[in-house]
């Protein structure tokens, strides 16, 4: 049904009234997320998983890694895939049937976030040059909608990945075996964290929940690593953001993703 | 007078014997059964269980809260928060004299607006006629969308209207409550509005909470000693 | 099937199965009501070391118009497996064995469901398989029967279900997944206990008439224990003390 995703006039009025303010409909300073829950292991029988609340966003990933076949001209690397998938049961509006653009921008600006850290070395994942390597693959879904998936979807991903432990295969007699009782944890180089920030009106504000969501012009998504330094960025929405919006996003997602980089290193600790 | 209440789940026996099935119960043989989770009822002919989840099924003459999903050059498209979706011809609004080349419906109402509708005509062959052509009826201006489950309505409205006058006159905020279970508050100020707001939401989340009538009025006293 | 896998004692000599249950005893079952904010109803249940998850939405609109039916509503039920859920890593694509265990799912449900009420809608049920370790299909229809039930959907009855089976020729309730894999029979059972109606049935594997007649019954048998467990989520959520 329509109605869902038709955010009644009173509510979006008051979200801009109160923007004017510097305020937000739900008290948060306007560079302020949402508390991130993380429950690492959330699914014992994968490689790696966690499931991440992020306002009554719920999402969860769980990472399963075993050998397969390399690309064709990749043959000294292993494969690292992430893919995201919006399950009907988080929203209403929801169709079932092949995914849409919006959920395979979705998956890739989640994918490119953390392949463009270079967080899994896939230089570290083969087991027979050209003939056999490790696939790590993420496999994203959303359980629960209330805004800003890109960074939900992304800080499961990243935290399945720090929590997931490889299997060791080696070649025997042309054949890949697993090696029993010799599990590690996946090597990983970085810890990347999106941050997304939504446009509305002339006002910018961080981890946009589904109310701003349905209410904001425009948005821009923007990874950054350990080091601080910027590795992924995706503009979307239909309108623009001037220069010094754009730049001033870049220094706002490396100070917040410090923050957040740090709630994931904690789950992480803890999980273990 | 209703006795004997019970907790019931779908497939529950509620009772055996010649009574006349009701609401949300259906007769197996001799047996009552629940069709519906909630509390049965057993009168002293009839037996009914007040479900206490499910969406809101339209009657007519309802008052209800509704939002403008979209519409065409004729009528617009409402959602009344039902299966069903509200159909809200041009002439309501425009009356007799409305002409679809000079009348454009968003001169009156757009997408996203709310109001506040009668539901004038319903049966399930077709989409209910909504209505907002009475006094008391139309564009809602200002206020606060606070949605509840429909079955808690007849709690959050209490018997002869106390538990709302309670609320209403704790935080001098003004409610209309939708049957569908969409209620719109205003208050001149943002902690009343707050405050009645809490209110609802409270009725909501503990309707089949016995003491809930004491539970409500300490939480509006109690701010008031606060602020 | 038939008990290929020589070296896994199924049963042994004091009549303990492979993960140290008894031969009527099932796996440990947690169901919760409700969860989820934007379903109009849901469900989460774990037995053993299945997790599922169930979305349901309706009555609702249908599109396209078409396929909706003027004189009763419509249930859909989609059966869905994550990535992640299984051993080797399974494609998100729609397989098989999911369409035909959400027909089967539909199936069990729809004589417990009163659709006539709402005509020209749909019933939607999502089920989406976290965890799957033999025995899905029973614990996705009991879940979701308490999510239809959480949603407000009228229903005749609940349907509880759990799977029968057959190891080291004795029958046995609650089949995991080794005893999936390597018992000789494994036989899914739905029910509606008021009513006395056994909505879901298959078997894979092979047993004397006598063997069957027992394996129904322990099934019926089991799916009643299943029920108290529904009717424990129902009640936590709709009639437990919340603190108060």
């Amino acid at each position: 049904m329509a109605s869902h995703s038709v955010l009644d006039e009173l509510k979006k009025n008051q979200i801009i009234e109160l923007l004017e303010q510097g305020k937000r409909i739900d008290g948060r300073a306007l560079d302020e997320p949402r508390e991130i829950s993380i429950e690492i292991n959330a699914i014992p029988k994968a490689n790696g998983s966690a499931k991440v609340r992020l306002g009554d966003t719920e999402v969860l990933c769980g990472v399963k890694i075993q050998p397969d076949r390399p690309f064709p001209d990749m043959g000294d690397k292993g494969i690292f895939m992430c893919t995201a998938e919006l399950l009907p049961l988080s929203h209403p509006t929801v169709e079932t049937g092949p995914p849409q653009a919006p959920v395979i921008e979705l998956a890739r600006v989640v994918d490119r976030g953390i392949r463009e850290s270079h967080m899994v070395d896939v230089s570290q994942l083969v087991i027979e040059k050209d003939q056999s390597v490790v696939g790590v693959f993420a496999d994203i879904v959303v359980i629960d909608y209330d805004g800003n998936l890109f960074d939900a979807c992304s800080y499961s991903a990243t935290a399945a990945l720090l929590a997931s432990k490889t299997p060791k295969w080696t070649m025997v007699d042309d054949k890949v075996t697993l090696v029993d009782g010799e599990e590690s944890p996946l090597p990983t180089t970085t810890i990347p964290v999106s941050v997304t920030m939504g446009k509305i009106g002339n006002h910018i504000v961080v981890d946009p929940n589904a109310d701003e969501w349905a209410s904001m012009d425009a948005r821009v998504t923007i990874t950054s690593d350990s080091d601080g330094n910027i590795c992924a960025l995706q503009k979307g929405g239909s309108d623009g953001f001037t220069l010094e919006e754009m730049q001033q996003c870049g220094e706002t997602s490396v100070r917040v993703g410090a923050k957040i980089r740090e709630k994931l290193k904690e789950a992480q600790q803890a999980g273990q | 007078m209703a006795d004997k209440r019970k907790y019931v789940i779908p497939g529950d026996v509620v009772t055996t014997g010649p009574f006349r099935p009701e609401q949300n119960v259906i007769l197996d043989g001799d047996k009552i059964i629940a069709t519906m989770v909630g509390i049965s009822e057993i009168y002293d002919d009839s037996v009914r269980v007040l479900p206490l989840a499910g969406k809101y099924i339209p009657k007519i003459d309802d008052l209800v809260i509704a939002k403008v999903n979209s519409h065409t050059s004729l009528s617009w498209e409402l959602d009344i928060n039902s299966c069903y979706v509200g159909f809200l011809p041009a002439q309501d609004v425009f009356g007799r004299d409305f002409s679809a080349h000079a009348d454009e419906l968003t001169s009156k109402l757009k997408t996203g607006d709310l109001v506040a509708a009668r539901i004038a005509n319903f049966d399930r062959t077709r989409d209910p006629l909504v209505t907002i052509a009475d006094r008391d009826l139309g564009k809602i201006d200002s206020g606060v969308l606070v949605p509840i489950s429909p079955s808690k309505v007849p709690r959050l409205i209490g018997k002869k209207g106390s538990m709302i006058q309670m609320i209403e006159m704790g935080t001098d905020a003004a409610v209309t409550i939708g049957q569908n279970g969409w209620v719109v508050v205003s208050c001149e100020s943002p902690e009343g509005l707050l405050k009645a707001k809490k209110a609802i939401e409270m009725v909501n989340e503990k309707a089949h909470v016995a003491n809930l009538t004491e539970q409500v009025k300490e939480m509006l006293e109690i701010k008031d000693t606060e602020s | 099937m038939g008990g290929r896998d020589a070296t896994m004692v199924l049963l042994d000599e004091n009549g303990i199965r492979c993960d140290g249950r008894k031969i009527d005893e099932p796996r440990k079952i947690m169901i919760r009501a409700g969860g989820l904010k934007n379903a109009d109803g849901s469900a989460y249940i774990e037995f053993g070391d299945n997790k599922i998850l169930v979305g349901v939405f309706g009555p609702r609109d249908v599109h396209p118009k078409h396929m909706s039916n003027t004189d009763t509503g419509i249930l859909r039920v989609r059966y869905h497996m994550e990535p992640f859920s299984v051993d080797e890593r399974k494609r998100p694509a729609p397989s098989r064995r999911e369409i035909e265990i959400s027909k089967v799912i539909k199936e069990a449900l729809e004589p417990a469901v009163m659709l006539e009420k709402f005509p020209r809608t749909a019933v939607d049920v999502f089920i989406e398989v976290l965890q799957a370790d033999g025995g899905t299909r029973c614990a996705a229809l009991t879940a979701a029967s308490v999510a239809l039930a959480d949603a407000g959907i009228p229903m005749r009855d609940m349907v509880a279900a759990i799977a029968s089976g057959k190891v080291a020729d004795t029958i046995i309730l609650d089949v995991n997944n080794e005893e999936d894999q390597a018992g000789q029979a494994d036989m899914p059972v739905g029910y509606m206990p008021s009513l006395e109606k056994i909505t879901l049935l298959q078997l894979d594997g092979v047993l004397t008439p006598e063997e069957y007649k027992k394996c129904v019954q322990v099934g019926v048998d089991g799916c009643k224990l299943v029920y108290e467990l529904q009717k424990k989520a129902l009640t936590d959520k709709y009639f437990g003390n919340k603190g108060d």
